[in-house]
């Protein structure tokens, strides 16, 4: 979820009113923003539309606010002049990084509210859209020191050097990606490939290599760049249009004038476009639904005119012809993938809160799953014996579920990404938890007698996924004269409001003491014992313990 | 009756017997627990208490005594060092190098040192070219009547002062100052004892009195609060989905239309399994149609991701990281129409265990599915929800963005005390989910971290406490009753 910075002036002059922040928050909706922090004129904001890059800067938002209050309405239109500026693509970067998309973008009053915005915008979009930069890198550009024709072209790694930003000497690709920053940090995006992408112009002066790093010399856009030049390179022609077009739209939406680049591909076959096309382009798209669609999802009835103009509040043109409704689109919003992304669209122009909602009729009966009602019977069998009802994490250490039980190597589901050591696998038993909580409690006031019904895991074939997970019951007790009789008084008695059979047959186990047997309650294994005295120390336990566990 | 005659039969079975078993001479409390077979902590409380009626006096006083360092804590658990080297030594077969018998007896530099010397003084032990060597003068010789000392101070016991003062300069123990209570029997009390030992005297209670505590046996609260959850949703007409704690992304992502290089899906986010890796994916045609969705919309009428699908992402086993996982491994498995159907789910994130953040929680989750639902029907059910489970005056919905819904949500609920709090999620399923799964109805879906509301109904305001490790406050917290 993108988290943006803005100046809360900047954006008032941009819609052209001033906030309160309750009405701040209102607005906000319109971009499904929340208001994160406002402290003075630093207002952070919460953006929780992932596909819509175009809102992720402070001139996105205002331009979704000003349509949905009706101050600017339908598609965007933003003039494209033509640019004789060419841009050679490579064949031999067709199966490292295909595609470049470029324009121009003059007469920019680069100030530093706006650098600042670029700068976010140019990083949340390839960060959060592009998926850190994998599927889209955007570089800005000074056009002035820059000589055109550019070229996007893969070096070898003997065969180019240049001065990448923040940098005094010239390094070769591979030491950009070992020693940089920047270069460390996107490394693996470059990882085997044959060559490295290079924008570089006809002065044989290097402004980049994508998606890692400017150059020091026309890479650095600063209060004096006037005119920009913009480049963004990926894999999918949609997903790159789209970025450029964000870029350039924002700095329109400043003042600046948008040219366009004439981009010249090796080929007309997939992945690109077309021999010869010119970007930024703008285009539109259509999506046609029938407009009982609308009804049907929305529960709204509403009038052509209505519809037509919530639609242009979210920035849609469309028609209706009969029973079709014909809605255009600008390319760029790559989230829309099916007509109920539009209705979504419409209902956000009326208002949620303006809708009355109505009451689900339907007789049906609800249920509680049968394990859950078996579980709450134990549970009240375990409160009327007097045990103390416990919930522990299904997360622990390994070191609690096999070690510290005397346990040697078994295997237990374990987590790939743990945060902490204490939490990397998933527990196949109960007792090590109930150790581990008496363990935390020795200064409480004894006898302690607990219990937790929970569920376990166990690695096993011909189970789906191969584990199988059941509930256990365990229960455990702690003073000083605890002993076998009283744990299996504890189950009889238990068995006996269950009104299921139980089986005891003498068997040792590794951490139980001689003192100790394996249960079969209602035909499910367990055990039940005295804790020997080793596992005792392990936990760091004073008082004797006595256990039992078994599956239900 | 006299006075005294009523204080007797006010006196406890406990007190009884301790004041028969005590006399005009000062005796420590355990001597009390040996003559009387009363536990020493209910002799300290009925001794107070006699103190306090008048029956007996207790006399404070401060000594000192010895109490185990933690290095006295591991010489009692594996032997004096001077034992150990000894014991090690004999089981490398009585002669060793000074480092590999420095590394097998597991004691450390200075250690070894100290017991290499007292061996050596004692003539149990001798260096000969870098090796030590049994001189066999300890059979039958050991002492052991240092560490058995250790063991009676580790047990409260009297030691010779000899003993004590050795184990103090070795800093196995240490000195610590301690209140001494002493009791004996006051001229009132040896009136009562003679009631008692002539007489049967009948107990009369003060029924305004203190009484002693007594833990119920009860369900921790969480639980208690999910039972009541429960319960709320079945009488909503909801029905109890299964839910499991392992999952394949297949169902927490692929099935809920969420791209495989959407970020949700990194390390970052969710957690992955190391063992076992994946899992088994449903039927071919399933798996067939979830591809189609993503790839190229299937026969939703929508155009996809555009992206190559791959079976093996989906086959990655994980956590379940959210309730949703359940909706769909029950979408695939079929539903009944009309129908309400709701989950409790164990889910897991990658996040750090602190005040505010679990590592793994419980979702609410659920879905309706019926003809003609619309986004009206979803604003009722949540409205509702908001009023019959959290109590809620005032609704407030905002748009928010799901991955598998269209229009998606977010219910924001006024409680009465909480004030405005977010307390759900949902929206309508996307149609490349439904119908690619072949479900033509639409479905209206909801999920809320109820976590909040459960801190909120348990009077909490760290939510570590909803699995909580205290045993005083799983004793002391009242019932829950939402």
């Amino acid at each position: 979820m993108p988290n943006l910075e803005v100046s809360k002036k900047d954006l008032e002059r941009l819609v052209g009113c001033s906030y309160s922040k309750e009405k701040l928050e209102d607005d906000l909706e319109y971009i499904k923003g929340e208001v994160d922090a406002l402290e003075g004129d630093s207002l952070r904001i919460d953006c929780k539309e992932t596909n819509r890059p175009d809102l992720w800067s402070v001139e996105g938002i205002a331009r979704e606010i000003k349509a949905r209050k009706g101050i600017e309405k339908g598609l965007v239109n933003y003039k494209v002049k033509k640019s004789n500026v060419d841009v050679f693509i490579h064949q031999n970067l067709l199966k490292v990084r295909p595609l470049i998309v470029c324009a121009i973008v003059k007469n920019v009053k680069v100030s530093e509210e706006l650098l600042v915005q670029l700068i976010q915008l140019q990083e949340k979009v390839g960060e959060s859209y592009g998926r850190r930069r994998k599927e889209l890198g955007i570089g800005l550009y000074d056009l002035d020191i820059m000589k055109p024709p550019i070229y996007y072209k893969g070096f070898k790694d003997e065969e180019i050097e240049f001065i990448p930003l923040e940098w005094k000497v010239p390094l070769r690709p591979s030491e950009i990606l070992a020693q940089h920053d920047k270069g460390k940090t996107y490394a693996h995006l470059l990882k085997g490939a044959s060559v490295y992408p290079i924008v570089i112009d006809a002065n044989k002066t290097v402004a980049s290599m994508p998606p890692i790093i400017n150059s020091q010399i026309t890479g650095k856009v600063t209060e004096k760049t006037k005119n920009l030049f913009i480049e963004v390179t990926g894999f999918k022609w949609e997903t790159v249009c789209t970025a450029l077009e964000v870029m350039c739209m924002s700095l329109a939406d400043r003042g600046g004038e948008i040219y366009s680049c004439n981009l010249h591909f090796p080929s007309d076959s997939k992945p690109y476009p077309k021999k010869l096309i010119s970007t930024p382009m703008f285009k539109t798209e259509k999506m046609v639904f029938d407009k009982s669609l609308i009804k049907e999802m929305t529960g709204l009835v509403l009038k052509d005119k209505e519809i037509i103009d919530l639609l242009s509040r979210a920035r849609f043109n469309s028609k209706i012809s009969s029973n079709k409704i014909i809605v255009e689109y600008s390319s760029y919003r790559t989230d829309i993938m099916h007509p109920v992304d539009i209705i979504e669209d419409l209902l956000i122009s009326y208002g949620f809160n303006n809708i009355q909602p109505e009451e689900i009729e339907m007789s049906v009966v609800g249920s509680e799953l049968k394990e859950a009602k078996v579980i709450d019977f134990v549970r009240e069998g375990c409160v009327g014996v007097g045990l103390q009802e416990v919930m522990t994490f299904n997360l622990t250490s390994r070191e609690i579920q096999s070690t510290k039980m005397n346990l040697v190597e078994e295997e237990l589901v374990e987590l790939e990404n743990p945060v902490s050591i204490n939490y990397a696998v998933l527990r196949r038993r109960l007792t090590p938890q109930l150790l581990d909580f008496f363990s935390k409690n020795k200064d409480k006031e004894f006898p302690q007698k607990i219990f937790e019904l929970g569920t376990c895991l166990e690695i096993k074939e011909g189970v789906e996924n191969g584990v199988s997970q059941t509930t256990n019951l365990c229960i455990a007790l702690t003073h000083s004269n605890v002993n076998f009789t009283e744990i299996k008084s504890v189950l009889v008695s238990l068995c006996k409001y269950l009104g299921v059979e139980c089986v005891v047959k003498k068997k040792s186990f590794p951490f139980l003491s001689d003192n100790s047997a394996e249960i079969i309650v209602n035909g499910k294994k367990g055990f039940m014992g005295e804790v020997k005295k080793e596992v005792i120390d392990y936990f760091n336990l004073r008082k004797p313990v006595c256990v039992l566990e078994f599956e239900i | 009756m006299s006075n005294l005659g009523v204080k007797v039969k006010e006196l406890s079975e406990i007190e009884r017997r301790v004041l028969l078993n005590i006399d005009s001479k000062f005796v420590g409390f355990e001597d009390v627990v040996h003559s009387s077979g009363v536990e020493i902590d209910s002799v300290r409380r009925a001794c107070a208490w006699l103190d306090q009626k008048g029956f007996a006096v207790i006399s404070e006083s401060e000594e000192e005594v010895f109490s185990l360092t933690s290095l006295g804590e591991i010489a009692l658990k594996k032997g004096l060092p001077e034992n150990v080297l000894l014991k090690t030594l004999k089981e490398l077969g009585g002669k060793a190098s000074f480092s590999l018998l420095e590394n097998k007896s597991g004691l450390s530099k200075q250690e070894f040192m100290a017991a290499l010397g007292i061996n050596k003084r004692k003539a149990f032990v001798v260096i000969n070219s870098g090796n030590v060597e049994d001189t066999g003068v300890s059979e039958g010789n050991l002492d052991f009547s240092l560490e058995s000392a250790l063991k009676n101070i580790f047990e409260g016991k009297k030691v010779e002062d000899a003993f004590s003062l050795e184990l103090l300069k070795r800093g196995l123990v240490e000195k610590k100052k301690s209140v001494l209570r002493l009791v004996k029997i006051s001229p009132l009390g040896s009136d009562a004892k003679k009631i008692l030992s002539t007489q049967d005297v009948e107990r009369v209670f003060d029924v305004e009195g203190e009484v002693p505590n007594i833990f119920l046996g009860k369900r921790a609260p969480y639980v208690q609060f999910l039972q009541q959850i429960r319960g709320k949703l079945v009488s909503l007409g909801f029905k109890e989905m299964p839910t499991s704690l392992i999952t394949t992304e297949f169902f927490n992502f692929d099935v809920l239309y969420q791209p495989q290089n959407h970020p949700a899906r990194t390390l970052t986010d969710t957690y992955q399994l190391k063992y076992p890796k994946s899992g088994q994916l449903p039927d071919k045609k399933i798996v067939d149609s979830i591809k189609s969705a993503h790839e190229n919309g299937g026969v939703s009428g929508g155009r996809g991701w555009g992206y190559e699908w791959s079976k093996e992402v989906a086959s990655k086993l994980m956590p379940s990281a959210h309730g949703t996982a359940h909706t769909a491994k029950q979408l695939v498995k079929g539903v009944d129409s009309p129908q309400k159907y709701f989950a409790i789910a164990r889910c897991f994130r990658p996040d750090v265990l602190d005040a505010t953040h679990l590592i793994e929680f419980n979702q609410l989750e659920g879905f309706i599915i019926g003809d003609d639902l619309n986004f009206k029907h979803l604003l009722g059910m949540l409205k509702e929800f908001a009023t019959s489970i959290a109590g809620a005056e005032k609704v407030k919905f905002f748009p928010d963005y799901y991955p598998f819904t269209e229009p998606s949500v977010q219910l924001s609920a006024k409680h009465p005390e909480m004030g405005w709090v977010e307390f759900a999620g949902a929206g309508m399923f996307r149609p490349e989910m439904l119908r690619n799964l072949g479900i033509k109805q639409n479905v209206i879906a909801w999920g809320m971290g109820i976590d909040r509301l459960a801190m909120f109904k348990l009077g909490i305001n760290d939510i570590r406490y909803l699995f909580s490790d205290d045993l005083k406050y799983l004793r002391e917290a009242k019932g829950v009753l939402i």
